[in-house]
């Protein structure tokens, strides 16, 4: 039974964290109507620019954020001006330019394989980390304290994104643009600082799941790769542009990932998460919460 | 009239050249190692120009083509290990199998906007590749996991689609690939490649005059899909080792669509251009800068198709096909008066 109440907890902490890592998937496609298949790579980014924060300056982990944040922030609203902006430009009257899609997927092989070629294949993982392996006791149950934090970490940013949206006058922008862009940009909201905007606030968030990530995972170039497929899943889940459903669907993953395991191969988990997201996909591919007009 | 038919002749006199070369190139090019890199080379062109079909005329983005190779080479291999069939038939078996897998995965992704059907090709191509790797026994049949299936080199020759030297396998695939060339020139040129188009371009105008979209965009999903499992057996064969994560990788499946990208979706030489441009690029800056710049070929794939979708977003066959177009008009030039 323990056993059960310890795989649920876990399953609760790390598929929020997957909900952290999707976050900004969601955000940018409930602005952009994109699809960002480099979001995977960004959340990488995150993750190295975390590792050499705490290498270098010895900080604590989560001190890091100062740093992460801003820069992820300023790397994402520049991708999208330099990079994706043209594509938008060009294909105006698309309501969702697939060109888009094909664009990050070519930023998700640059990145990837740059950072093998300037960093290596060789995983990394933060020396003198002062969170490894540690545990809080509860009975015979045990909560890794890393997980603990990634969790307050998932809530509390995806309460703030939510917060932003709805009360201030630049979420309120990005609102009406995600609602109508034309409409908008009439209404005077810079429809393409706004696309930026909404980039880099999905980046950044990429880099604070990769700030929580660090302490208790490894780093190495294709480490993306594998939160981006899942990424994909847990949004179209929860339903895609929707903040709470990428949390939910996140922690809908995890428990899956932790209790599975229980009852069959834990290589089969992987093959029921992918069932269950083409079910939802022929099903009800708006998801739990998302909007039907948007697929 | 008399300056369109010489047109027409240089053109054609060009193609069959350009016949005589492909085919006559392994008569001078003795070397293994080039030999393979051409075999790739047009597999990829073949690969290409199947996914072509439904990613090119259909206009969506189907990511998830490495299950058709995988379920093309799977079927052959297993036909031939367990029951002496041989991978001629197996061949046509995968790719009936694929065609049917296509048509079943088609019908409900169809209907979903661009982004939705790309990612649903991706899960189930991943979902394919994860069954693959966990299931032994499928029923009868022996998949053998994670391990793979190795094809022992036994009674070479035609009927066993097995050769010990690379020429036989360079005129396979060099056959394959004008096939289906010529058939995507038939095709783009009937009612079905019109429709196609139609669909793709402006889905609710082709509706509305009472174009059947769904069961076009099915017709092409079948048609690619089956092509592309006969490249997976014909891969099987050359290799005589298939491998799940190597076969069904979702590196494949992109690859392939980058290529038809790059090179230019929707039409018939784009594939080829891709592959033509691409594949050496990744070959030799594996062979040559492999330990020391890993990667290299990616960054190189990632950045032309960047430019690319930004410059040229229907690929680089459009300003290659004007040069050629102002060249043959410069070589025959227009009489004055004619229009």
């Amino acid at each position: 039974m323990n056993y059960i109440i310890e795989g649920l907890i876990n399953g609760i902490l790390m598929g929020s964290i997957y909900g952290l890592t999707a976050l900004g998937l969601t955000i940018i496609f409930g602005v952009l109507k994109v699809i960002n298949f480099a979001h995977g790579s960004l959340l990488m980014v995150g993750m190295y620019v975390a590792y050499w924060a705490v290498s270098l300056s010895g900080l604590h982990p989560y001190l890091t954020l100062v740093v992460v944040v801003p820069v992820m922030y300023l790397f994402g609203y520049y991708l999208q001006d330099i990079v994706i902006k043209p594509i938008f430009k060009a294909e105006r009257e698309v309501r969702e330019p697939i060109t888009v899609i094909i664009v990050t997927t070519g930023v998700w092989y640059i990145l990837d394989n740059l950072t093998l070629l300037v960093f290596g294949p060789q995983y990394r993982s933060i020396q003198d980390n002062p969170l490894r392996g540690k545990m809080l006791e509860f009975g015979e149950m045990l909560i890794s304290v890393p997980k603990l934090w990634g969790f307050f970490a998932a809530i509390i940013t995806a309460g703030s994104v939510y917060w932003f949206l709805q009360k201030t006058r630049t979420g309120r922008a990005i609102r009406a643009t995600s609602l109508d862009r034309d409409a908008a940009s009439l209404m005077g909201i810079k429809q393409y600082r706004v696309y930026n905007i909404a980039f880099g606030i999905g980046t950044a968030t990429a880099g604070i799941a990769g700030v929580t990530l660090v302490p208790f995972y490894n780093v190495f170039p294709t480490v993306g790769v594998l939160f981006d497929i899942k990424g994909f899943i847990i949004v179209v889940l929860g339903g895609l542009g929707s903040i709470g459903g990428a949390i939910l669907g996140g922690i809908i993953i995890g428990l899956i990932e932790s209790v599975g395991p229980q009852f069959m191969a834990a290589t089969w988990t992987e093959a029921i998460v992918y069932g269950l997201f083409l079910l939802v996909l022929f099903v009800k591919p708006s998801g739990l919460f998302g909007v039907r007009y948007d697929w | 009239m008399g300056e369109q038919m010489t047109r027409q002749n240089l053109q054609i006199s060009s193609l069959l050249l350009v016949g005589i070369i492909t085919f006559g190139l392994p008569l001078v090019l003795r070397s293994p190692t080039y030999l393979h890199i051409l075999i790739l080379l047009y597999l990829y062109a073949y690969l290409t120009s199947s996914w072509n079909l439904v990613g090119g005329f259909a206009g969506v983005l189907p990511l998830g083509h490495a299950a058709f190779v995988g379920i093309g080479a799977y079927s052959s291999t297993i036909l031939y290990l367990q029951y002496g069939i041989s991978p001629w038939l197996g061949m046509i078996v995968g790719g009936i199998l694929a065609a049917i897998v296509g048509i079943i995965i088609g019908l409900p992704t169809f209907k979903m906007r661009g982004a939705y059907f790309a990612l649903a090709t991706i899960a189930f191509g991943e979902g394919i590749r994860v069954m693959v790797e966990n299931i032994d026994y499928l029923g009868p049949f022996n998949l053998n996991g994670p391990r793979g299936l190795q094809i022992p080199p036994r009674n070479v020759g035609l009927t066993n689609l097995m050769f010990t030297t690379k020429e036989p396998y360079y005129y396979i695939i060099l056959i394959m690939l004008v096939a289906v060339l010529a058939l995507t020139y038939f095709i783009s040129r009937s009612k079905l490649g019109y429709y196609l188009n139609a669909g793709g371009e402006e889905p609710e105008a082709a509706m509305s005059l009472g174009v059947n979209v769904a069961r076009c965009k099915l017709i092409a999903m079948a048609m690619s899909s089956f092509l592309t499992a006969l490249a997976g057996t014909f891969y099987a064969q050359f290799t005589l080792f298939i491998h799940p994560k190597s076969i069904i990788s979702l590196d494949l499946s992109f690859e392939i669509a980058f290529i038809a990208l790059i090179g230019g979706r929707g039409s018939i030489a784009g594939p080829v251009l891709g592959a033509l441009l691409l594949r050496p690029v990744s070959d030799f800056s594996r062979i040559y800068f492999g330990a020391t710049l890993p990667g290299l070929h990616l960054i190189i794939f990632g950045t032309v198709l960047v430019l690319v979708m930004i410059y040229q977003p229907r690929g680089l066959q459009e300003p290659l096909t004007r040069v050629y177009h102002k060249l043959l008009y410069r070589l025959i030039p227009e009489p004055a008066g004619t229009e």
